[in-house]
């Protein structure tokens, strides 16, 4: 009897151990539209999933396009972005831009596109306790 | 695996046994696009390909904020919704009426707007994905234009939701098709107003930038030329669309941003700069193109 329940007791604790280790990001990316600045539109949601820090990085692409300013922000459980970096690459890959300055973390990036074509929106994980978020990409004219 | 799956399924609709009843009739038709060869290319690739493409809504938002007039003989009649009956008819239509409807929404032409919600409700029914389809909360806010914002924020989050699922499920060449429309159809309206505003340098460029696209969609059609015939044949079509724009030059600067944060918000100096060669004569061949391939597609 006592060998059941310790097995019971097993399984309950691995399971919400496991339930709580799990990234949510669908949840954050939700969370992430709203918090688009005034005037932008929504466009895509991202889910930034590291996978518990087995995933160096989670990236996606858009086309970009010149005359439109787009908006990318970071959310994360814990304030501002729990380590979570966004970066900007066009499509020859030169750097466009990144959320960490000078040690600091910002949480959104407006991104006024002089320049047509993919870019690369790659986010990256820096001393995350979580390695889970969402972004959100919005545009105006 | 998609091998696998669809025999499975066969089997399954074998061992029910009887005749061929309608509902089962309608879910063979739902999947006749994915038989038994896919691409070879992995689903990840396709599906990056396919979040790449920009939202038609982009070129809607530039038409109103640019001053120009609303105008609804440019877009496919919702009534015409009768004529598409194939699965590859559904998804390019419902690509081609997602892009009309966020140009009604755009333009606060709610009337016209609803018309839409009702004929993309029922292609995504056919091609059973109108669960993710809120009709009536998209219905509710159409009818007034204090709901805009809420509007276009929902109807957005639908399409992407269908766009998702039909990649996870493996139906991603419905989704290729669905962009491809709605691609298709922002060209045929940008094409339209700029033949109206023809010293429109803005607009002969954002044209022109579409290059840059077209490129992405053939690459995507390309996957399933062997599987399907549809897509093989709107490629070859999509091929001179693409011989119109190779006489478009774009030419890419790089240099190196500048940025600076206002409040909390890093604002980003774009140093790099695209140049769009384009010419009249480019324009009015693009137009005729677009202009017959979506004839094909609509009718």
């Amino acid at each position: 009897m006592k060998r059941l329940a310790f097995f019971i007791l097993s399984v309950a604790l691995l399971t919400s151990s496991e339930a709580m280790s799990q990234c949510n990001a669908d949840n954050l990316s939700t969370a992430c539209i709203p918090k688009l600045a005034g005037g932008f539109n929504f466009l895509k949601s991202y889910k930034i999933d590291g996978a518990g820090g087995s995933k160096d990085k989670v990236e996606y692409s858009y086309v970009f396009t010149k005359g439109t300013q787009y908006m990318i922000n970071i959310c994360a459980n814990a304030q501002p972005t729990d380590g979570i970096i966004v970066s900007l690459f066009d499509s020859n890959r030169n750097k466009v831009a990144t959320s960490k300055v000078n040690g600091q973390f910002i949480s959104a990036i407006a991104y006024p596109c002089n320049a047509t074509g993919i870019y690369y929106i790659q986010y990256t994980f820096d001393g995350s306790s979580g390695y889970c978020g969402g972004s959100a990409l919005g545009f105006k004219r | 695996m998609r091998f696998i799956k669809f025999g499975l399924l066969i089997a399954l609709l074998s061992a029910c046994g009887g005749g061929k009843k309608p509902s089962q009739e309608e879910f063979m038709q739902s999947i006749d696009s994915v038989k038994t060869t896919g691409p070879s290319i992995s689903e990840e690739v396709i599906d990056g390909i396919l979040d790449q493409i920009p939202s038609p809504l982009e070129i809607s938002v530039l038409l109103k904020e640019s001053g120009k007039r609303y105008n609804s003989n440019i877009l496919n009649s919702a009534d015409n919704i009768s004529k598409y009956n194939s699965n590859y008819k559904k998804a390019l239509n419902l690509g081609i009426y997602g892009t009309d409807l966020g140009y009604t929404n755009i333009y606060e032409q709610n009337q016209d707007g609803i018309k839409y919600i009702s004929a993309i409700k029922s292609l995504a029914d056919g091609l059973n994905i109108g669960q993710f389809f809120d009709v009536t909360t998209i219905g509710k806010l159409a009818t007034n234009s204090k709901n805009l914002d809420s509007l276009l924020l929902i109807t957005t989050q639908n399409f992407n939701s269908i766009n998702h699922y039909l990649q996870e499920q493996s139906r991603a060449n419905l989704s290729a098709l669905l962009l491809t429309g709605g691609w298709l159809e922002a060209m045929h309206i940008t094409c339209n107003v700029a033949a109206s505003d023809p010293n429109n340098k803005e607009l002969q460029e954002k044209i022109g930038e579409q290059k840059v696209i077209l490129e992405n969609i053939m690459l995507l059609l390309s996957f399933y030329k062997e599987a399907d015939q549809n897509m093989a044949s709107l490629l070859a079509d999509m091929d001179e669309l693409k011989k119109a724009f190779d006489k478009v030059n774009i030419t890419y600067t790089y240099k190196e941003s500048t940025f600076e944060i206002v409040d909390g918000v890093m604002v980003i100096k774009d140093n790099s700069t695209t140049t769009i060669d384009i010419k009249p004569e480019d324009i009015a061949a693009i137009s005729s193109i677009t202009n017959s391939i979506r004839n094909k597609i609509i009718s």
